[in-house]
């Protein structure tokens, strides 16, 4: 049991290391899309207020949640290998 | 200095390659001709041989090994180990070792046989006599025949998603620098330039 708990606790880090540089990225991506959009739409009022208004939105959003993936793709994948070696 | 980066591009992709050639799957059509265990005592090679922790102590200096016997569809003999790899590298997280020498024991066919019975066995890793080491079997299937061939599916899908990712970090890493650049010449023109 040690080696899984080493798998689970390197293999974790990993991801985290993973989710935690995603999230930033995707957050960055989305500001530069908000800001571009506020150009688009005119200049509508204070720039900043419209961006982290769209950033809010953004943090409550599906596709913020769908980074989550980075670790439920993982454990499926494990799991998929573990029963196609073993029991198939 | 052109030749310093040719040297580092021709090692990193040896090395990538040599990587995936020993790690990712493999179909072999094969007839199973004997089943067998014998004691490894691990030295230079050690690397080369599972270390599992799938239940057993771990990192012994020997142990038992199961191995199977093989003759290739070019009548060339293949000798496989079979190991657990465990929740280790590679991984294949396979723990039926003892299964999978009981399927292989069933399947042998001598070239006495009067129908031969070929098998497709899945393994990773290579043969190299020089290093005593032996590609570990995964799964043995019964095949129809000496010509079947086994489309590797799986390493294709794999190979696709993996290039798909380093192209989509590279691009991504490409534009961020250019973007760092310009933004250094846009600097008079506060990035309106």
């Amino acid at each position: 049991m040690v080696a899984l708990l080493k798998l689970v606790v390197i293999g974790g880090g990993i991801l985290t290391v993973i989710y935690i540089a995603l999230s930033i990225y995707s957050r960055r991506v989305r500001r530069g899309k908000l800001e571009a959009e506020w150009l688009v739409a005119g200049r509508p009022g204070d720039e900043d207020a419209f961006v982290e208004a769209g950033l809010k939105e953004y943090d409550g959003s599906l596709r913020r949640k769908l980074i989550l993936g980075v670790y439920v793709m993982p454990v499926a994948v494990i799991g998929t290998i573990v029963y196609l070696t073993n029991f198939n | 200095m052109v030749y310093l980066k040719w040297v580092f591009w021709a090692v990193l992709w040896t090395i990538v390659l040599t990587f995936l050639h020993y790690t990712l799957p493999q179909h072999d059509i094969a007839r199973i001709t004997d089943t067998y265990e014998k004691r490894v005592d691990f030295g230079e090679n050690s690397i080369f041989w599972a270390n599992s922790g799938s239940g057993n102590a771990a990192a012994p200096t020997n142990r038992d090994v199961f191995f199977i016997q093989a003759f290739e569809t070019n009548g060339k003999p293949i000798i496989y180990r079979n190991e657990d790899t465990g929740w280790g590298w590679p991984p294949y997280f396979k723990f039926d070792t003892s299964n999978l020498q009981a399927e292989a024991s069933d399947l042998i066919s001598k070239k006495s046989a009067a129908t031969a019975q070929w098998v497709s066995i899945t393994h990773y890793g290579w043969r190299n006599e020089f290093l005593s080491i032996f590609p570990n079997a995964i799964s043995v299937k019964p095949v129809a025949g000496p010509d079947v061939r086994i489309v590797p599916w799986f390493n294709i899908i794999l190979l696709t998603v993996l290039a798909a990712l380093v192209w989509g970090i590279w691009a991504r890493w490409r534009k961020f620098r250019v973007r760092r650049e310009k933004r250094k010449v846009d600097h008079y023109t506060e990035g309106w330039g």
